[in-house]
């Protein structure tokens, strides 16, 4: 048994009481999520590998009955949750968290804004990157600039659909991308509507943790495309997902709502 | 450009919009021919893909238009629509597009003046942005 | 495959004149799934109906589209010559090509025929994914729940047995009658509200038809229009009452005005509530001063109470009528309608004083010996006036009910930023709530007079008697429908949907949002809230208007080529 894994087994069931710890682990090399039980051996656990657990933890969410579970959570990952809980997808009573500070290099990745978790248990607290490079690059262009450079990094998408498969925030079972209704196109590249339609689902739930982006074979700045839109709805609505007390603002009706007219 | 006829479409509810554009078409208050009205029960319930899918097909303008706030049919449908606009719009000028290539109005059962008003401004406004580049960056 | 049959109109020479008609026939002919299409003079009339019902029969039709008109207003007519020709009618398609073409592009007729082509492609690709609907039913439950047993609620349920309707009140106090018990005089007219609450009861009682419960709380309200189930709790026993409306009258309460003029620290200081007491047990001072809008039209409270006013101007005739003098501190006297402002006048004329403060400069008390001074600048006369009094009473607005947020809780009804019921609509639909067969009358909807209660209360009650007396509720099918296999359980829409007709229910262990159609109007605010695309609107599908979309780009396309 690793250190780590020793530490990890440590705090899942001795200091949280959790019955599975939802973690990742390398075998035969390879890097990889995986379920420990009560007991089991954690093996080579892997903390440096960013990975959606939250996303691994709502497929299989369904077929766990009972028990705890406790999940390594970086602050996204945590979002991540808080989202299912506002849903009642997931029982938070029974999701435990191993907070995960996010390494400097890792922080720098994800240009993330908000990298330390509600409670650290791992790792050391990093500074919060103040801004994406990209994104202020690509709004100081004349948008007919940006539109080409849109263009071009959409049209590099092959539709193999790793962007909504690895989202720990999108819910659907089936996607509607994969229908004409809305992407009429019916080969590769598929349309604009693609992305557009795919970034205007994420306006109110995605967590910015880059998984998309990390996972996009075509290297689409997806993350980028995330966080100019979160921005605007940040600027609209003063609403940022992860907090299971705020109701999405696109549902809700008007601060100021007047029925006198 | 002068030449440049843009294809324009309307999303109007059944309660104000659309009456409000058949008063217009009572009153015989002419406007451009450019655009074509979908009749939805409220415009809450145009959905943002709606709007994305034809921008993205090349409709070189989309135009929603409910009851004033506080009048629509369905109590406080139209809130929503107030707030979904806006981040279509935004979303539009992230990727590049001119967020005015869509508007949202409020034209109430009553105001078919300006239901011709927001139509002739919108073509207008249209023409001067030219026709939707998606179809040249996208090919 | 559709058969589609398309019928351009000509309307006379309304579209004609602007629209190549048998252009765009032909054109129609070109579509996909049209297999008919012609052109009528006009298609609403006998002959024009006729022919189209002819072409149906002949020619197998299954889905019928027309360009000519407004649906809002002929769409029935053709949706009757549809089942008439053995098509379900939401098999039917309007195209407007009057209004909104030949009408405002009267001068272009090249542009609107084009334009009139290209509506008639986008009504025929929605019309192929139409789907035949059945309307649904549901019966109603032939009682009506009345909750409260103020004026309001005693007039309602008068009404409704006199209907012959079985009517429950609901009171949870140990007497009917609300706020009318402490006041024994009404004005304008001067009645005795005894006499009013007496013959409203009686009537109650002498009917097989009224159920009074006393002291009954009010715990929970499940249920939609003709199907409600309310639960009552009554001597610590939980009874239901299934009904197929619901009235609310729950009034009010009075403001208590907290440490303002004095209020409960000096004697001498009442509210108007309090002063109809004591004028009921007899007891009239010599000297009365009122002060009005204590507590209301301020800052934090903006609204008129609209009865206070008037309720000052008739205990300030009682007592200059009992031998004493009245005046009457105020901001503006909002005596409002004819008999109100006669009693104005009269108590003008009978020596009630009237003085005029203004919000940044209101009325001081102090003691003094066995009196109250009251000092107020008064803005006509532009000066300082001191009034010696026995009795102050302070005109407190009636505010929304401490429990009022429960019961709109339980009832799904909205109030308004003042804790006031809202009704669907002010002018358009007052009285009703948004909700179907529920309904609101008296005070609790805004402060009213008696007799503005009365009215209120009788047209609930006539509204109320509509679903009850018609026996069943017709659902228009615009209603919408989530696909289980679809839906992902998110709860988005149950969030949008202003009827709150949603809820998330266990299937097979997976949560799928159900709706219920009874509760839906039919607006489609979930549809757009879905991200999943389970949520449709019958007769407006995404589908639908996706291929409305396809339609108009392919022939925008089409026609620059
Ligand atoms: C001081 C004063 C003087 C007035 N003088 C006049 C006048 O001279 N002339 C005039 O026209 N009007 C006058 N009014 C106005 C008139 O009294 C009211 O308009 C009328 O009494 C309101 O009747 P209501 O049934 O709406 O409400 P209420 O009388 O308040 O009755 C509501 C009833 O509902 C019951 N209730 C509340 N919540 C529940 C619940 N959850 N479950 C069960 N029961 C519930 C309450 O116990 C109460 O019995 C006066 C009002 C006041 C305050
Ligand atoms: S259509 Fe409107 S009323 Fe019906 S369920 Fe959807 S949101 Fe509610
Ligand atoms: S919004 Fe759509 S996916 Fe979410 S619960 Fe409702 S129907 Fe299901
Ligand atoms: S019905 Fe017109 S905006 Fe809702």
């Amino acid at each position: 048994m690793s250190d780590l894994g020793k530490k990890l087994a440590s705090i899942a069931f001795d200091e949280l009481g959790a019955d599975y710890l939802l973690a990742m682990r390398e075998e035969h090399g390879n890097v990889a999520p995986v379920m420990l039980a009560r007991g089991q051996d954690p093996g080579e656990i892997r903390l440096d590998v960013p990975y959606q657990l939250v996303n691994i933890l709502s497929n299989i969410y369904p077929w766990l009955k009972d028990g705890k579970v406790a999940v390594v959570t970086r602050r996204c990952d945590e979002k991540a949750l808080e989202e299912f809980f506002k849903r009642e997808l997931f029982d938070p009573r029974r999701i435990l968290k191993i907070g995960l500070a996010c390494s400097k290099e890792q922080v720098a990745k994800c240009r993330c804004s908000d990298p330390v978790p509600a409670k650290t248990h791992i790792g050391e607290p990093q500074k919060a990157m103040e801004k994406d490079e990209l994104s202020e690059k690509l709004m100081a262009m004349p948008p007919e600039e940006r539109l080409r450079f849109w263009a071009y990094q959409f049209k590099k998408c092959n539709k193999c659909f790793a962007c909504t498969l690895t989202c720990p925030v999108c819910f659907c079972d089936e996607c509607i991308l994969e229908e004409k209704t809305f992407v009429p196109e019916p080969g590769i590249p598929p349309g604009m509507s693609f992305h557009l339609i795919r970034a205007y689902h994420l306006a109110d739930k995605c967590i910015e943790c880059g998984e998309c982006e990390r996972s996009c074979p075509a290297e689409i700045p997806l993350l980028t495309l995330r966080k100019l839109l979160a921005k605007d709805v940040k600027e609209i609505f003063g609403f940022a997902p992860g907090d299971r007390k705020t109701v999405s603002p696109l549902l809700t009706v008007l601060e100021e709502g007047c029925n006198e007219c | 450009m002068s030449d440049f006829n843009p294809t324009i479409l309307a999303f109007c509810c059944n309660w104000c919009s659309y009456a409000g554009a058949d008063l217009a078409g009572v009153s015989r208050l002419q406007m451009p021919p450019n655009v074509h009205v979908v009749r939805v029960m409220c415009s809450a319930s145009v959905k943002g893909e709606y709007i994305l899918k034809a921008i993205s097909q090349g409709v070189d303008g989309v135009l929603v238009l409910g009851c004033h706030i506080g009048d629509c049919h369905y109590m406080t449908g139209n809130h929503r629509t107030a707030k979904r606009i806006p981040v279509v719009q935004k979303l539009l000028k992230d990727v590049g597009f001119d967020e005015r290539r869509v508007r949202l109005d409020w034209v109430s059962a009553a105001e078919g003046e300006k239901f011709q008003r927001v139509i002739t401004e919108f073509v207008e406004e249209i023409k001067g942005l030219g026709p939707n580049p998606v179809r040249e960056v996208m090919s | 495959m559709a058969r589609i049959g398309v019928f351009i109109c000509h309307c006379g020479h309304n579209i004609a004149s602007a629209v190549a008609v048998e252009e765009v026939v032909k054109f129609a002919r070109t579509l996909p799934d049209v297999v008919y299409s012609d052109h009528n003079l006009y298609s609403c009339s006998e002959e024009g109906l006729g022919s189209i019902k002819k072409s149906i029969e002949e020619n197998k039709l299954d889905r019928v589209v027309v360009a000519a008109c407004t649906p809002r207003t002929h769409e029935p007519l053709f949706r009757r010559l549809c089942e008439q020709a053995g098509i379900n009618k939401y098999l039917f398609e309007f195209v407007n090509i009057r209004e909104h073409c030949s009408w405002i592009h009267a001068k272009e007729p090249n542009a609107a025929t084009e334009k009139a082509k290209k509506l008639v492609a986008m009504g025929v690709s929605k019309a192929a994914l139409l789907e035949p609907q059945v309307e649904s039913e549901s019966g109603v439950i032939p009682t009506a729940v009345v909750i409260g047993g103020g004026l309001a609620g005693l007039t309602a349920a008068a009404s409704l047995v006199a209907q012959d309707i079985d009517t429950h009140l609901i009171e949870m106090e140990g007497k009917l009658g609300g706020q009318l018990n402490d006041i024994s005089i009404l004005a304008p007219n001067f009645e005795k509200s005894a006499d009013l609450l007496n013959k409203l009861v009686s009537e109650l009682k002498k009917s097989e038809r009224g159920h009074i419960h006393l002291g009954a709380k009010l715990v929970d309200v499940k249920g939609f229009v003709g199907n409600f189930e309310i639960t009552v709790e009554e001597e610590g026993v939980q009874n239901k009452i299934p009904a197929g409306a619901i009235i609310l009258a729950t009034g009010t309460q009075e403001h208590q005005p907290e440490g303002e003029y004095g209020f409960r620290k000096a004697p001498g200081v009442v509210t108007q509530l309090e002063f109809e007491r004591a004028l009921q047990r007899g007891e009239v001072p010599k000297r009365v001063v009122f002060i009005q809008c204590v507590g209301s039209r301020q800052p934090g409270r903006e609204y008129c109470s609209r009865i206070c006013c008037n309720t000052s101007l008739k205990n300030a005739l009682r007592v200059v009528e009992a031998g004493g003098t009245a005046a009457i501190i105020h901001r503006d006297i909002m005596s409002y309608g004819a008999a109100w402002e006669e009693l104005y006048r009269q108590a003008s004329e009978r020596g009630v004083a009237f003085f005029r403060y203004s919000l940044e400069d209101k009325p001081r008390i102090s003691a003094e010996n066995k009196h109250i001074l009251v000092e107020v600048f008064d803005d006509n006369l532009g000066e300082g006036v001191t009034l010696h009094t026995d009795l102050v009473v302070l005109a407190t607005p009636l505010v929304s009910r401490d429990d009022s947020g429960d019961v709109s809780r339980m009832l799904k009804v909205p109030r308004d930023k003042n804790g006031f019921y809202l009704e669907a609509h002010v002018k358009l639909r007052p009285i009703e709530f948004a909700t179907d067969g529920v309904f609101i009358c008296g005070s609790a909807r805004w402060p009213s007079s008696a007799r503005e209660v009365m009215c209120q209360a009788l047209a609930a009650a006539a509204k109320a008697a509509i679903p009850i007396k018609r026996g069943k509720v017709v659902t228009e099918a615009i209603t919408a429908w989530s696909d289980p296999d679809k839906c992902a359980g998110c709860g988005n829409c149950v969030i949008a949907c202003p009827y709150e007709a949603i809820e998330i229910v266990d299937q097979d262990g997976r949560k799928i949002a159900k709706v219920n159609e009874t509760q839906c109007k039919g607006c489609g605010n979930c549809v757009a809230a879905c991200p999943n695309d389970a949520m449709q609107q019958r007769g407006f599908t995404t589908r639908q208007l996706s291929a409305m979309i396809d339609a108009l780009v392919k022939r925008a396309l089409e026609e620059s080529s």
